[in-house]
């Protein structure tokens, strides 16, 4: 059961699927309420208009660019390999890490109908201002999921999505290390892999 | 009355072979993992695979792969068409109280947990919640207790071995069950023991009352899962180590919370203490 909350959560709040903090400055609790409110709302109109998926897709990819930042989360998925990889690995590996966010998009849009978005409140947590929203969907149980937001080159980004505790960025930042431990600590090995994952959800869709 | 007898002694051996099975699945999953396996730790010269090795924890990654790939089978050709079927004829609403009622049951559990742990206070929430959803939540298909202030907490054995200062070890896959750690398997086999159905005088009509909650329950928790799982396995790149770092976080976080609710509180009719001095 101590499951239940993150998963339920998760799949509400993947497309920001690996949000990574390169943060220099703290953003006030009102100002990131303001911007996670402004960007949910933006966020729930794309997703409940009566468009096509693939139209949704481009609209929230745009979206996500604006709202999180992507590059930094890149850096921060690499962590300790950033220093192992090549200048030249390190850009195929930013670019198919931005390919593979463009795709978790448009996966999960399929799960996405009728949403529903309520900005609870803001703390500070360590580094980051996290705020506190509930997701709601229809024929579906409310999802708590926190919103981790830093200043970024002046303005607020998404930099983490938290949903029951589990962080969305050290859970691909994992998930991305194990696959360059399996294989002998090369980061070649892992670009390989996020280009097969690209080949296998785009032969999926 | 033969028949009886013979029904009887029956019910007896199958519970009694339910209690040790349960009693020493976990220990012997734990050995076997031990003894089989093992994952070749890097060099600690080679600092960046050497930290990783070290953060995964995972020394049995071979055998608990093997476990992972079987369980997903498993689930992949039996729980998830039943979850699937189970969904087509259940609605939201009902899977929410069934998930209620299933909660319910584990309360008496949490507070045993939450008392050995030394959780007055988390653990009087168990009670009051058991108390309350039992009588005005009827038999804890309704929740009521959560809209009076008293939410849900969850624990297990391990939990309360995490309290006795106990690590967390190893991870570990565990075949039927799941993610788990060498701490948190102990929770398995107590698990098994601690439930009302078990202290509730022996019968033929509690043991399929057993039976059928614990279908239920199994049912109910795959259904909840259905969408989340199928996000992890097309979009992770290697979901066995995207599970284990779920698991591990929702771990830690789920002790966060029991210490964060088992906060002292002054009821408002003691005098409330002094609010700090700013200078």
């Amino acid at each position: 059961m101590y499951f239940r909350r993150f998963v339920l959560g998760a799949m509400t709040a993947l497309p920001m699927l690996s949000l990574a903090p390169l943060a220099q400055a703290q953003v006030s609790t009102d100002a990131a309420k303001a911007f996670i409110t402004t960007s949910g709302q933006q966020l729930v109109a794309v997703v409940n208009a009566d468009t096509s998926t693939s139209v949704k897709a481009q609209q929230l990819q745009t979206l996500v660019n604006q709202m999180v930042a992507v590059d930094n989360v890149g850096a921060y998925v690499l962590g300790r390999y950033k220093s192992v990889a090549t200048p030249d690995q390190y850009t195929q590996f930013q670019a198919l890490f931005h390919q593979l966010l463009a795709n978790n998009i448009t996966y999960q849009i399929k799960a996405f109908q009728g949403i529903g978005f309520t900005v609870n409140g803001a703390s500070v947590v360590g580094n980051d201002t996290v705020v506190d929203t509930t997701i709601t969907r229809p024929g579906q149980a409310p999802a708590d999921v926190g919103w981790a937001v830093d200043e970024i080159g002046g303005t607020p980004k998404i930099v983490d999505v938290i949903v029951a505790g589990t962080s969305l960025r050290i859970t691909t930042r994992n998930d991305y290390a194990s696959v360059i431990t399996s294989n002998g600590g090369q980061v070649s090995a892992l670009l390989t892999v996020m280009q097969n994952k690209i080949n296998q959800i785009k032969a999926n869709q | 009355m033969p028949a009886m007898k013979e029904a009887w002694v029956l019910h007896n051996r199958i519970l009694s072979v339910r209690r040790g099975i349960a009693a020493i699945a976990a220990p012997a999953v734990i050995l076997a993992g031990m003894l089989s396996g093992c994952a070749k730790a890097p060099p600690a010269s080679d600092t960046a695979d050497y930290q990783a090795y070290q953060q995964q924890n995972d020394p049995m990654e071979p055998t608990n792969r093997v476990f992972y790939s079987i369980n997903d089978k498993l689930d992949r050709y039996a729980f998830k068409p039943i979850a699937k079927g189970y969904i087509k004829i259940t609605t939201q609403g009902i899977r929410n109280h069934v998930g209620d009622f299933v909660t319910n049951i584990g309360e008496p559990g949490r507070l045993i947990y939450f008392a050995a742990g030394g959780k007055p206070r988390d653990a009087g929430t168990s009670l009051v919640r058991f108390v309350v959803n039992s009588t005005v939540g009827i038999g804890g298909i309704f929740d009521p207790a959560t809209h009076l202030g008293y939410p849900e907490t969850d624990t297990d054995f391990g939990m309360t071995l995490a309290e006795w200062g106990i690590p967390a070890g190893p991870y570990l896959y565990l075949p039927a069950f799941g993610p788990s750690g060498a701490r948190d398997a102990f929770s398995i086999p107590v698990a098994f023991f601690l439930t009302p159905m078990e202290a509730a005088p022996a019968s033929t009509a509690m043991t399929a009352f057993s039976y059928s909650e614990t279908a239920l329950h199994l049912v109910n928790t795959r259904a909840q899962f259905m969408n989340p799982i199928e996000q992890v396995q097309e979009t992770a790149l290697d979901p066995y180590a995207t599970f284990r770092s779920l698991y591990r976080q929702s771990r830690a976080s789920q002790l966060q919370l029991i210490d964060q609710r088992d906060t002292p509180t002054v009821p408002d009719w003691f005098p409330q203490p002094a609010a700090p001095v700013t200078q």
